[in-house]
């Protein structure tokens, strides 16, 4: 009797485990195109910018040029960025960043593509285009009322379109191919991790929307999605089940039986946790991988002045926030500094930080001033139908001068550390960025002492449960002036005392050092 | 403690009343961040999509707000012509004072 009910308990986990694969299989497609399509606004936006920026500047090559360099070469988004006026007769790029655009090379197919394209504000792909070195082609053209300017960029394929995800990718568990628009043909496809296609077996597919066109997305797990507890519970229940039915049946010694019966339950109850905890972690590094996609890696190198960023997740919950960061070199002696952070939580909040974020790279491209800045930005949060608003401080460096111009929308002042002093730089706070009819913005001009140092932050650093603000902008000033670390060491310092514990909030933290 | 404290949503209560001039009363008492921001939100939901002229927040029980609660009030601040705060504590009134939002959330003491 025993057995049998062990061999039928042993038959229904097994569906289940075939039932929960498939679901998680579905689950894994849906949320590796979330991962994806919040992938867009990464290639989309400097491109919409740059368009942008190019209807303002009447297509200025230079302007265009400065703005793009930041997003082109090695590990960044794009490997080439062509400016490409569309009124003149001959059809070919003012302005090229990166590498020469395979599309120059192919007039009829340009021509033809861009006769095409509708200026309706989205991206548009050329498709895979070349032979030798295969690279998709992406456009965005500035919606104006006269047909202006395409902004162009290229990326090669990987090489035979084989890319397997890393090791401690949360999808490293995956196969999958993707392939452009709606088709599934191997001609189709822009990068898989198997070396022959189609991917059989048991499989799931979902289209990624992507601006105008869209792409499929293939996933086939390479072993058990649930991890291995799942697969193998069957045959744990069969083991067990024989080993109770047996131990009943002999009446074998009553204590050894009752602590092996312990021993096997404590081992599945720490091994459903282990679970737990593996799937909570992989959800986090998704969240944290995005995150890290859609902020800057790297920091601009600038003589006199020593730089650094710091961002924390929350340390509990799963959810990405909205807080960013730039630092941009405007010239040879100015820098400017933005921090921010997009109300809201989760993948929305991080796309629209995206917006937000490159939408400012690229009026800080056409002037500079703090104030000009958060005004644009504010005229572009208001006039869509956008339900979110946005705290942005915004600073103007003037290295050599030792001055700092700086405003900001909603956002607390960064504080000033001059040696064994500190003190939050003295500014008026206007209203964020998205809140109803305010598009004026104050500038404060502050000098700033030798070998001072600006740290700014996001709320994340000083909002405490349950205590007046004042009192964890108090514990910030204290902390950073008792110490009297070099600057990478501090921000570390700060972001481990301070925003560690009590914190479901994340963080940013922006630190600026004069060297003189 | 602190840190089991720290795991727990905070607790807050959530009174409206819709009166038939066209004037709304939210009453939040407890303390309001980002674990349960969300109840007020959908608290906040029901009330404006009755139209109201007005909408006043009675905050005289409320010890503690963050920035979530914030995201709140002002989106709320959007969608209806005036939005008042009634007698905030001295840490609610700082973190409207900090993001700079005196002219677009009234405070009434």
């Amino acid at each position: 009797m025993g057995l049998v009910v062990t061999a039928a308990l042993a038959l229904t986990s097994l569906a289940v485990y075939n039932r929960n694969e498939r679901r998680l299989l579905n689950l894994r497609v849906r949320e590796l195109n979330l991962v994806l399509a919040a992938t867009v606004p990464s290639i989309e936006t400097p491109l919409a910018s740059a368009a942008e920026l190019a209807h303002a500047t009447d297509g200025s090559p230079q302007k265009f040029r400065a703005f793009m360099v930041p997003y082109v070469g090695h590990g960044r988004q794009f490997a080439s960025v062509s400016l490409w006026p569309l009124t003149t007769p001959r059809l070919a790029p003012t302005a090229v960043v990166g590498a020469a655009p395979i599309l120059a090379s192919m007039p009829d197919k340009a021509r033809q593509f861009f006769a095409h394209t509708k200026p309706s504000g989205s991206l548009n792909l050329t498709g895979i285009l070349g032979t030798a070195r295969p690279s998709l082609g992406f456009e965005f053209s500035s919606a104006g009322r006269k047909p202006g300017f395409a902004v162009y960029a290229e990326n090669p394929l990987p090489t035979n379109r084989r890319s397997a995800l890393e090791g401690n990718n949360a999808f490293s568990d995956l196969n999958y191919a993707l392939y452009l628009g709606h088709s599934r043909r191997s001609a189709d496809v822009l990068v898989t991790s198997v070396k022959r296609l189609p991917i059989t077996g048991r499989q799931a597919s979902d289209v990624v929307p992507f601006g105008a066109g869209a792409f499929t997305l293939v996933v086939a797990p390479k072993g058990s999605l649930g991890g291995t507890f799942f697969k193998d519970l069957p045959w744990i229940i069969a083991v067990l089940g024989v080993l109770v039915a047996l131990a009943a049946a002999l009446m074998t010694d009553r204590l050894a039986r009752r602590r092996q019966g312990a021993e096997q339950l404590a081992g599945i109850l720490d091994r459903v946790a282990a679970e737990n905890r593996q799937l909570y972690t992989e959800q986090r590094s998704i969240s944290q991988t995005l995150q890290h996609a859609l902020l800057p890696d790297t920091l601009p190198v600038f003589t006199g002045l020593r730089m650094n960023v710091l961002y924390v997740p929350a340390a509990s919950g799963v959810d990405i926030g909205g807080d960013w960061y730039d630092v941009v070199a405007v010239d040879d002696r100015r820098v400017l500094m933005v921090i921010g952070d997009v109300s809201g939580h989760g993948l929305r909040a991080a796309t629209t930080m995206a917006l937000v974020r490159h939408a400012a790279l690229a009026y800080v491209a056409q002037d500079p001033r703090p104030a000009s800045v958060l005004a644009k930005l504010s005229d572009f949060v208001n006039s869509g139908s956008h339900d979110y608003f946005a705290t942005v401080l915004c600073a103007l460096i003037d290295v050599d001068a030792h001055r700092l111009t700086i405003t900001s929308a909603g956002h607390m002042a960064p504080l000033l550390l001059d040696g064994e002093h500190a003190e939050f730089v003295a500014l008026h706070v206007d209203a964020p960025v998205g809140v109803a009819g305010n598009s004026h913005y104050h500038e404060a001009t502050v000098s700033v002492p030798p070998n001072a140092t600006l740290v700014a932050f996001t709320d994340g650093l000083v909002e405490r449960r349950g205590e007046v603000l004042d009192v964890g902008l108090a514990r910030l000033r204290d902390m950073a002036t008792r110490q009297q670390l070099p600057l990478d060491d501090l921000l570390v310092k700060l972001a481990r005392e301070l925003a560690s514990d009590d914190h479901n909030d994340d963080t940013a933290i922006v630190g600026i050092q004069w060297q003189n | 403690m602190a840190e089991l404290d720290s795991e727990r949503p905070a607790e807050v209560a959530i009174d409206t009343r819709l009166d038939p001039a066209g004037s709304a009363l939210v009453t939040v008492s407890g303390d309001l961040d980002i674990s349960n921001a969300g109840t007020l939100e959908q608290a906040v939901a029901s009330i404006t999509a009755e139209r109201p002229e007005r909408v006043v927040f009675d905050l005289s029980g409320l010890r503690f707000m963050d920035s979530a609660g914030i995201a709140v009030l002002l989106d709320c601040a959007g969608k209806v012509n005036t939005v008042r705060l009634r007698d905030p504590s001295p840490a609610v009134r700082r973190v409207v004072e900090l993001t700079g939002l005196t002219d677009v959330l009234s405070i009434e003491s």
